[in-house]
């Protein structure tokens, strides 16, 4: 798990030293917003000179999926107090959410979970800073023929199969992803936004169908 | 200044989007179709990042051979649904792009 995102690490550090932050700044967006896909999209944009809302939009919409996670972990830790939820949630990613549920719902002693839980995402955020660290220390050294962006796609091409569970899903997938090419001359990555809403729409059709 | 104003909104809503049900709402209590809608969001989402990375590296719809990434993706594709090792994508994908672009010279 944590090996996988090294590569990811390194692309989202070089990625906002390429696109004119600061260290400082590329250090401070994966600190405090600690997702990868919405770096890389904040990258994108404050390189294109969007407007600020729209980059905000931008990184919120690819966040959506974090909404679902914290839906699927909640009845998992509502026992906890609140400052630990908290926690736990700042440091939720696709990856720790694969982590969470999987702690959570094993057999066994149920005391002290959360603290494995929060050890466990810890030491990815820990790693994740790292990785990043050396990416925006290397900046642009790294030659562009290792094609290192290619990982980025990879590594969701490594999350977006196992969620593909249902003919739902893969509608889903797939209607997005026309979307995502047809609608692709819009401006400020509003085709992620169009996609992805055509997609679940799409998706929720073929569920409802499938009922009757 | 204006990149600043981006992070710490970015930040904001990003834990807004976790905190939602952890911090805020009970799961429980909302509709079947919202429950519904919020299951899809994965794979539509990523499909939307992952379909342009493949098909348009350079901007524009690529998908003749001399585009090696939407090769290079498929292969990935087959090797993250036959197994389900996080790293196996990686593992494959890259290797097949490097290759791929080597023997295009």
């Amino acid at each position: 798990m944590l090996v996988g995102t090294i590569p990811f690490g390194l692309v989202a550090g070089v990625a906002s030293i390429a696109s004119g932050l600061t260290a400082t700044q590329g250090m401070a967006l994966s600190m405090l917003s600690f997702s990868g896909i919405a770096q890389l999209i904040v990258c994108q944009l404050v390189a294109a000179n969007s407007p600020v809302p729209v980059a905000i939009l931008a990184g919120s919409v690819v966040s959506l999926r974090f909404v679902m996670y914290s839906a699927a972990v909640s009845p998992h830790v509502a026992h906890l107090d609140r400052r630990t939820r908290a926690i736990i949630a700042f440091l939720m990613v696709d990856q720790s959410f694969a982590m969470t549920t999987r702690h959570f719902s094993a057999p066994g002693d149920t005391t002290h979970r959360e603290w494995h839980t929060l050890g466990a995402c810890a030491t990815f955020y820990v790693s994740w800073q790292i990785a990043v660290g050396a990416g925006i220390a290397l900046g642009a050294q790294v030659p562009s023929n290792w094609s290192l962006d290619f990982a980025v796609v990879l590594t969701f091409i490594a999350l977006l199969v196992p969620a593909v569970r249902t003919r739902a899903d893969l509608g889903a997938a797939i209607v997005a992803s026309a979307i995502a090419l047809v609608a692709a001359g819009l401006p400020y990555r509003l085709a992620l936004v169009a996609a992805s809403v055509c997609g679940i729409a799409a998706g929720m059709s073929i569920e409802a169908r499938h009922k009757r | 200044m204006n990149t600043w104003a981006v992070i710490v909104g970015v930040a904001i809503v990003t834990f807004a989007l976790r905190a939602s049900f952890i911090l805020f709402a009970n799961p429980h209590r909302f509709p079947h179709r919202f429950r519904q809608a919020l299951l899809l969001v994965p794979p539509a989402v990523l499909a939307a990042i992952v379909a342009p990375g493949l098909a348009m590296p350079a901007g524009a719809l690529d998908l003749t051979l001399a585009n090696p990434r939407w090769i290079a993706g498929i292969v990935a594709i087959a090797v993250a649904a036959r197994w389900r090792n996080p790293l196996a994508p990686i593992a494959a994908g890259m290797p097949a792009l490097w290759l791929l672009q080597w023997a295009m010279g």
